[in-house]
């Protein structure tokens, strides 16, 4: 237990240096990528004198060291800069969007692990039969029409035929939001015990994160599979059967756990590219998320945004990366934490 | 007659084709015999086991013809539940390799507590997740537990109270076929089939191991089928022993008189390539030719080819089992 919490403690040390890293990356490449983010954000009126005071303001006349340097400090105080075109505090921007894209995107790695599990775990059991070809064909599908237009349809299916699933927004306009905790709908809700927002927020919810998960399905069935049909060749899966254990059990305990190790490798790899791959989900069910942020600030070399969005997406990859770890040591026991 | 294997076929798919691996074979054991079924790496002695256990897998391995009567009772007409419960109660089953047939994952006391339960009870009355949590239960589980560190002491690992929570890569080559030994024997079975237990263990965990099963033929009223390519453990431990080679039981015999007075020109040649003390430094003599081609078997006796005393008959007929003595019985058309 020790040598866990010790591992733990050094992992999250080691943070620190990858966001310093990351944070220099990607300052020096926003300043060196041609463009002009001052005279857009001033407007194509603005005379070189209006550009020369605001480019005081944001302190972009001063070297480039001593820009990251207030940049880092502002930081430890909680300051992380504003955007020069809308002129809001980053951090309030982040606040507000960062916890609907998480929200989605752990919906989204959820929806895709459960599925992709069952999927490649009939597949297997069914090898080469109509069980198998129909997840093959399944997973084909989704993942190749093109996720905007899944989603479209979707909407269309779902959302206005069916009226099973609202169609946009994390909540509708009569629903006042839950008190904040997390800023996720689906879990403040809940931690305040007002199931009734819950359902709605889920029901919301469902249709973007399922679309969005579809990316991730066809990875996690097919590994799944792969896995499924090596551990049902293993030995003690045989010694198994001959002890005497039910199928049922022998599958479900047994060779579950080996196969979902290898499952939660991809998970942790997919959750990643969910999260950067949100934008088209959320601009289509209008979720209120990063995604729309990312690309306008992009888009305008909005220099503050920019640092503010790696900085977080930087902390959420190592944090999957750790939890990822320490669930390996979970499923395992043979693992050791040195 | 506890198992009687009669003609029994059986044939798997491969790309070249289909692979003749039992052509068939007939065994006779009886209640009480500790019997060892002796031949060279892929001549079916793993293949007939698992065909007894019904544990080949469906998609490649097909038994295509025989019979295999376990008491009397047929078992390829078994369904999958049948199976499971004869599996559970009747037969037991240890492996070559006690390395890989522990699932690492789990605690030998989650394994082997699983092993009583679903041995010792009917599948019904065994708690499954959702009513794990009843009292009646977990009294079930409790005595399931006691009864688990029972059989570990029954098999000889100390301490079994404390062990019985570790993982499997805690235990060491020899203590894991033990704990392999009390699985299969948790429900009291009639036979044992021990498919090479002690190939991959070292020479002295080899004679505890075997001096373990013996002991246990004893006191559980066992019966065995020992498979093994080893003829010194064949003739420490086994009262009978039956001799495949390509998917054929070519001789079987009690085993001093298979040593004394083997008939089968196999049976000859494999004894004679048995190094002993007093065997000279190049003198070894080893059958010549190698073993055949499964999917393209020899005709006849699947050994004429290599066989020095082969007349004409053997390249064409399929020899019958000719009764020697009671009990010696060879197939081979020199008798």
């Amino acid at each position: 237990m020790n040598l866990k919490a010790g591992y733990f403690i050094r992992r999250v040390l080691l943070l620190i240096p990858l966001l310093v890293g990351l944070s220099i990356l990607t300052f020096s490449i926003s300043r060196v990528v041609p463009g002009d983010p001052v005279g857009l954000a001033a407007g194509p009126q603005a005379t070189p004198e209006i550009k020369a005071a605001l480019r005081k303001e944001f302190g972009l006349d001063q070297s480039l060291p001593v820009q990251y340097y207030k940049y880092v400090s502002g930081l430890f105080k909680g300051d992380w800069g504003q955007s020069l075109y809308s002129r809001r505090d980053v951090a309030d921007d982040l606040r507000a969007f960062f916890p609907a894209t998480l929200e989605l995107t752990l919906a989204a790695v959820f929806i895709a692990a459960v599925l992709g599990t069952i999927l490649g775990v009939f597949a297997a059991l069914y090898q080469n039969r109509i069980p198998d070809h129909l997840s093959r064909i399944i997973v084909l599908f989704f993942v190749s029409f093109p996720q905007f237009w899944l989603a479209m349809i979707f909407q269309l299916i779902f959302g206005l035929m069916l009226d099973w699933f609202p169609i946009s927004k994390r909540l509708d306009v009569l629903t006042p939001p839950p008190e904040r905790i997390t800023g996720m709908y689906t879990v403040d809700s809940l931690l305040r015990g007002d199931l009734e927002t819950f359902g709605a927020s889920v029901k919301h919810l469902f249709i973007p994160a399922l679309v969005l998960s579809f990316g991730a399905l066809a990875s996690i069935t097919r590994i799944t599979r792969a896995n499924m049909l090596e551990a049902l060749d293993k030995d003690f899966v045989k010694m198994e059967r001959a002890v005497g254990l039910p199928e049922k059990l022998v599958i479900g305990k047994y060779v579950l756990r080996t196969v979902f190790i290898a499952t939660l490798t991809v998970i942790s790899l997919e959750f990643g590219w969910l999260m950067a791959g949100a934008v088209l989900v959320e601009t289509i069910f209008d979720w209120p998320g990063l995604g729309l942020y990312i690309v306008e600030s992009s888009l305008r070399l909005d220099f503050q945004p920019i640092m503010g969005i790696t900085i977080i997406y930087g902390i959420v990859f190592s944090t999957v990366n750790i939890v990822t770890d320490l669930l390996y040591g979970l499923l395992d026991p043979r693992i050791r934490y040195e | 007659m506890l198992l009687n294997i009669e003609n029994l076929h059986l044939e798997f798919k491969t790309f070249d084709g289909i692979s003749k691996v039992l052509a068939g074979v007939n065994l006779v054991l009886e209640r009480g015999d500790v019997m060892a079924l002796v031949g060279e790496t892929g001549c079916g002695k793993s293949m007939t086991a698992l065909s007894v256990a019904r544990l080949i897998p469906k998609q490649s391995g097909e038994i295509t013809d025989g019979r295999i009567l376990f008491d009397g009772i047929d078992i390829l007409g078994k369904d999958q539940a049948a199976l499971r419960r004869f599996r559970a109660r009747r037969l037991g089953m240890i492996f070559q390799d006690p390395t890989t047939n522990l699932n690492p994952l789990f605690t030998i006391r989650e394994q082997l507590v699983d092993a009583v339960l679903y041995q010792c009870h009917e599948a019904g009355d065994v708690p499954g997740l959702w009513r794990g949590f009843l009292p009646s239960s977990r009294q079930l589980r409790q005595d399931a537990l006691s009864r688990a560190v029972e059989l570990m002491e029954m098999v000889g690992i100390p301490d079994g109270n404390r062990r019985i929570e570790e993982y499997p890569h805690q235990f060491s080559g020899g203590m894991r076929q033990r704990v392999l030994i009390a699985m299969a024997l948790a429900g009291k079975p009639d036979l044992l089939i021990a498919d090479e237990p002690t190939t991959a263990l070292d020479v002295t965990i080899q004679a505890q191991i075997l001096k373990l099963i013996i002991n246990l033929v004893d006191k559980l009223n066992l019966s065995v089928l020992l498979i093994t390519h080893n003829l010194g453990v064949v003739a420490k431990t086994c009262q009978k022993a039956a001799v495949m080679y390509a998917g054929r039981v070519v001789e079987q015999a009690p085993v001093r008189e298979l040593f004394k007075n083997p008939r089968h020109p196999y049976t000859q040649g494999l004894i004679q390539a048995v190094p002993t003390r007093h065997t000279v430094r190049g003198s070894l003599e080893g059958i010549p030719g190698l073993i055949p081609n499964l999917n393209d078997p020899p005709a006849g006796c699947r050994f004429h080819p290599r066989c020095e005393r082969a007349i004409d008959i053997c390249r064409s007929e399929i020899p019958a089992n000719t009764v020697i003595k009671s009990n010696h019985q060879t197939a081979c058309h020199l008798y």
